[in-house]
């Protein structure tokens, strides 16, 4: 098998998809373009929604809730990280 | 009520054939196309009162279930045109009102299309990552750097409170030096790359709490490449990979990519 073959078959990951069909594709003129704030931020919110879908599901297992405090705590997080890519020439 | 045209990519007329059976945006419809002249338009239509401006925005900004969804479909339909065409990938949710709106922007376009296509035909784009491994590298900077070297000979004569702060600047300089010999040895193999390839773009890299790796992204870059020279790329890659993975780096590919990267034009 060719290297080619092998990687056409690899799993891609969700960020790159985002970054490219809403960041990278080509705009032109349209009747209706629903335009979306920085990808860092989508992303962010598919993060949490899979996080706070998990912490939930675990805090029932556990028979206790989560806190709004946790989940600001765990935003705040992610917000940091997401803040430091900075290099950038595209 | 009307209909709305959802535009996936667009296409040289000369190549089209009968299109593949694949699903619309509304998960029901099928893809079909408009031509105008040499450009012919893969698009679905929606149901105009589903899927309104208004609608639309609100599922974008609150609902990232379905954003995963129509992203993933979104791209998945690209990918699978640009094996059989020569593609434009055109930006998520790029909707129009009527067949003659869309027409007369791909007429307007057209001859800027064109010259895209010209550039895209027969090449594909692909992405490499270059990962490292901070602590090992680190470990070689401080063992292997002269400057550092002397910096630790002088700090070690230091009275202890000294050492202390000196010790917390050199640290400084490791973390200096650790950035610069990452971009450096991440350009080096960008640089060799580019010689194989038709163009080579450098794209900010994603952190480690976005990728979820443990190593750290050091390089993040496209590249438009000749299909025949594809593997020989890829090799390339591959023997970096291999030589640098010792000493703490990692080199991944993916592709190939709808020309995400390489189809923009100046509307």
């Amino acid at each position: 098998m060719s290297l080619r073959d092998d990687l056409e078959n690899k799993e891609i990951a969700l960020i790159d998809i985002l970054d490219v069909i809403l960041d990278k594709g080509v705009a032109i003129k349209a009747d209706l373009i629903i335009s979306i704030a920085g990808i860092d931020l989508v992303y962010l919110d598919l993060r949490l929604l899979v996080a706070s879908v998990e912490s939930l599901v675990q805090a029932q297992a556990e028979g206790k809730t989560v806190t709004s405090a946790q989940f600001d705590m765990q935003k705040e997080a992610l917000i940091d990280a997401t803040g430091q890519s900075e290099k950038r020439n595209d | 009520m009307g209909e709305l045209l959802y535009l996936y990519a667009c296409v040289p007329s000369k190549e089209m054939t009968t299109l593949p059976d694949l699903t619309g945006f509304d998960g029901e419809g099928k893809l079909h196309t408009i031509q105008a002249g040499a450009i012919t338009a893969v698009i679905c239509s929606l149901n105009a009162e589903d899927y309104n401006e208004d609608v639309l925005k609100d599922k974008v900004e609150n609902d990232m279930q379905w954003l995963q969804e129509k992203a993933f479909h979104h791209h998945e339909t690209v990918l699978a045109l640009s094996k059989l065409y020569t593609v434009i990938p055109l930006k998520f949710s790029t909707i129009y009102k009527s067949e003659d709106s869309l027409k007369q922007t791909l007429t307007e376009n057209g001859s800027k299309m064109n010259d895209i296509f010209d550039l895209l035909t027969g090449n594909e784009e692909w992405n490499l990552k270059i990962y490292c491994d901070d602590q090992m590298l680190k470990e070689q900077i401080s063992k292997s750097n002269p400057v550092i070297e002397q910096k630790r000979q002088e700090i070690s004569q230091l009275s202890k409170g000294k050492q202390f702060f000196e010790l917390k600047k050199l640290d400084k300089l490791v973390e200096t030096e650790l950035e610069e010999e990452k971009n450096r040895v991440s350009e080096r193999v960008h640089e060799a790359l580019k010689k194989l390839v038709l163009k080579g773009n450098v794209k900010r890299t994603w952190s480690s709490e976005v990728t979820g790796a443990d190593k750290k992204m050091t390089w993040n870059s496209v590249y438009l490449i000749s299909k025949e020279d594809v593997e020989r790329f890829l090799e390339e890659v591959q023997s970096y990979d291999q030589e640098m993975k010792e000493t703490g780096w990692q080199l991944e590919a993916s592709g190939p990519w709808p020309a995400y990267h390489f189809s923009s034009f100046q509307t």
